[in-house]
């Protein structure tokens, strides 16, 4: 074996290795651009297809109104303010339930994570609430807090606190233990080793788990507020119902899709940030 | 074997050191180490080779201060070791980097701990990088790295801190025979430039020899210092000096100390690796 030569192979290698990520981000773009005129086609098409279904073989506004009659209520009730108003409801008892619920939730999943007592203290509880459709209980909440904004808030921290509680516990578990034993071996204290090793090899379960919560957070608003309330997007549903208004409830329904797809999105960009150094590992 | 002579340039001082470990399963006790001593002079590198799960990873971890001893002392400049310290630092077997962290903050992650200033810490940083080889990687992520260059950082990592021992384990061992040649002599080429104390397991013959001033032989389980070979071929050395009939003698010489009837235990340790 020729020794004189070895560095020759070895550095190409290296080479090699530090030019890929950049090929593999070119590919990404034109396959992600695919992906988005898939998406339009299909959403035009069904939006179409919808349209003739009411005009052509419903013909009646109140079982299916057409997305022309839909988009028109939906310009007249953000002309009069209906729309925003509604909507700033529902998602103030979002996001402070949202707030409130991932903060417990990230707090109650590092104790456990940490403590194996407070784990086991608290797993069978965990186990049972995540399981039970926590939906059950919204009822129950109106009753305890009344059909103010606080009730809904409840009700999505009901929502929020669990799936927040076991990604945040899996993620710190998952932690790579070499990565904690570096950690050590260069004099961090335990806070640093949490901070600096821990937080972030938990952080795209975090937040993957923030994605999950937020649509059930959704689900929670809208349940609480079809059960008991005085304003927001349920409680547009709940009126128009009563009275077979049906373009007017599918303005409500198309808010709320648009807003879970939103919030989903945003929190979908956040998990990319943080794990981008993940694509490539 | 309870004290070496007192050696007034000795850097680390491996005194009667036993590891004594109880599987928490079966509660069946095991020796890892037994009664090790030995000591290493200030900027002299000394490979540690044994056969496999002779308690090589074991001793080493003790020397940085992860794991207690059982009996006996670690002196590091006449100063006991009670834990980590940044007088020593590990190159760690697999690389172990923090994959969100670019390449420069890998290598500032000791100095971050020390408290050094987030500027003068780049700038070690930075010379370190460029020592190992890898300018222009800076602001890389682990991931984008060949094992090789991951080794370089791994290096980088602990030699940053400026530790008066750096400890090495295993560090080449998973990579391939041709990066592992040209790491050797990266190697040699770095600890002559910072003149540290090295101690290096492996379990690679020709590397040991090829690495030290001289190489400790422990025995298997329990482990204990069996030789230490003296290796005077002449520095610098080049991948060349392999080659040369002295080095086969001294590896021939090496290996003819090491323990070469396994017991079914270490073969089954040898296979796990």
């Amino acid at each position: 074996m020729s020794v004189t030569q070895v560095n020759i192979p070895g550095i190409v290698a290296e080479e090699e290795a530090a030019e890929r990520p950049a090929a593999r981000r070119k590919i990404d773009r034109s396959e992600r651009t695919r992906r988005i005129v898939r998406s339009a086609v299909s959403l035009v098409v069904g939006v179409l297809l919808w349209e003739a279904i009411a005009r052509l073989v419903v013909h009646n506004d109140a079982f299916l109104a057409a997305p022309s009659a839909v988009a028109k209520r939906g310009w007249e009730m953000i002309l009069n303010g209906e729309l925003l108003s509604n909507t700033w409801v529902s998602m103030q008892e979002l996001i402070y339930g949202f707030i409130i619920g991932a903060i417990a939730g990230i707090a109650i999943g590092a104790a456990m994570a940490t403590w194996k007592s407070v784990s086991d203290y608290l797993e069978p509880w965990i186990a049972g609430l995540y399981a039970a459709p926590m939906i059950a209980f919204a009822p129950v909440v109106i009753i305890w807090f009344g059909v103010g904004i606080a009730s809904k808030v409840a009700v999505v921290i009901m929502m929020v606190v669990f799936p927040m509680i076991i990604n945040t516990q899996a993620g710190l578990e998952s932690t790579d233990r070499r990565l904690l034993t570096v950690a050590r071996a260069f004099c961090a204290s335990g806070p640093r080793i949490f901070r600096t090793v821990s937080i972030p090899s938990a952080a795209p379960f975090i937040v993957a788990g923030m994605r999950l919560a937020v649509g059930r957070g959704l689900v929670g608003v809208v349940v609480g507020e079809l059960f008991g309330s005085r304003a927001g997007l349920g409680n547009i549903i709940t009126t128009a119902s009563s009275v077979f208004d049906m373009p007017t409830l599918f303005v409500a329904v198309v808010t709320l899709a648009i807003t879970g797809v939103v919030l989903t999105y945003l929190l979908r960009a956040v998990e990319m940030r943080l794990a981008a150094w993940r694509e490539v590992a | 074997m309870i004290d070496a002579p007192p050696q007034t340039e000795s850097k680390l001082e491996v005194k009667g050191v036993s590891v004594r470990y109880i599987n928490k399963r079966t509660g069946a006790e095991t020796i890892a180490l037994d009664d090790a001593s030995f000591s290493v002079g200030s900027g002299e590198f000394v490979c540690i080779v044994g056969p496999s799960g002779c308690g090589k990873t074991t001793l080493l971890n003790c020397l940085d201060g992860l794991r207690p001893v059982s009996g006996g002392r670690i002196l590091v400049d006449g100063r006991p070791v009670s834990g980590p310290g940044p007088d020593r630092a590990m190159v760690f077997q697999s690389p172990s980097l923090m994959p969100w962290r670019t390449v420069l903050k890998n290598v500032t992650y000791g100095l971050e701990s020390q408290g050094v200033a987030a500027s003068e810490a780049s700038e070690r940083a930075q010379k370190m990088i460029d020592l190992v080889g890898l300018s222009g990687f800076e602001s890389y992520h682990p991931g984008e790295l060949s094992g090789g260059m991951q080794q370089r950082v791994n290096l980088a990592r602990a030699l940053v801190i400026e530790p008066e021992v750096i400890l090495l384990d295993e560090p080449f061992a998973a990579l391939d025979a041709q990066t592992r040649e040209l790491m050797q002599a990266e190697l040699l080429r770095v600890w002559r430039v910072t003149k540290k104390t090295a101690v290096f397991i492996t379990h690679q013959i020709s590397e040991a020899v090829f690495l030290a001033d001289r190489v400790i032989v422990l025995s298997s389980r329990p482990g204990r210092v069996k030789a230490i070979v003296d290796i005077d071929i002449p520095r610098p050395r080049t991948l060349e000096i392999k080659h040369d009939p002295l080095t086969n003698q001294l590896e021939r010489h090496v290996e003819s100390l090491i323990d070469s009837t396994l017991t079914a235990e270490q073969i089954f340790a040898a296979a796990g690796d």
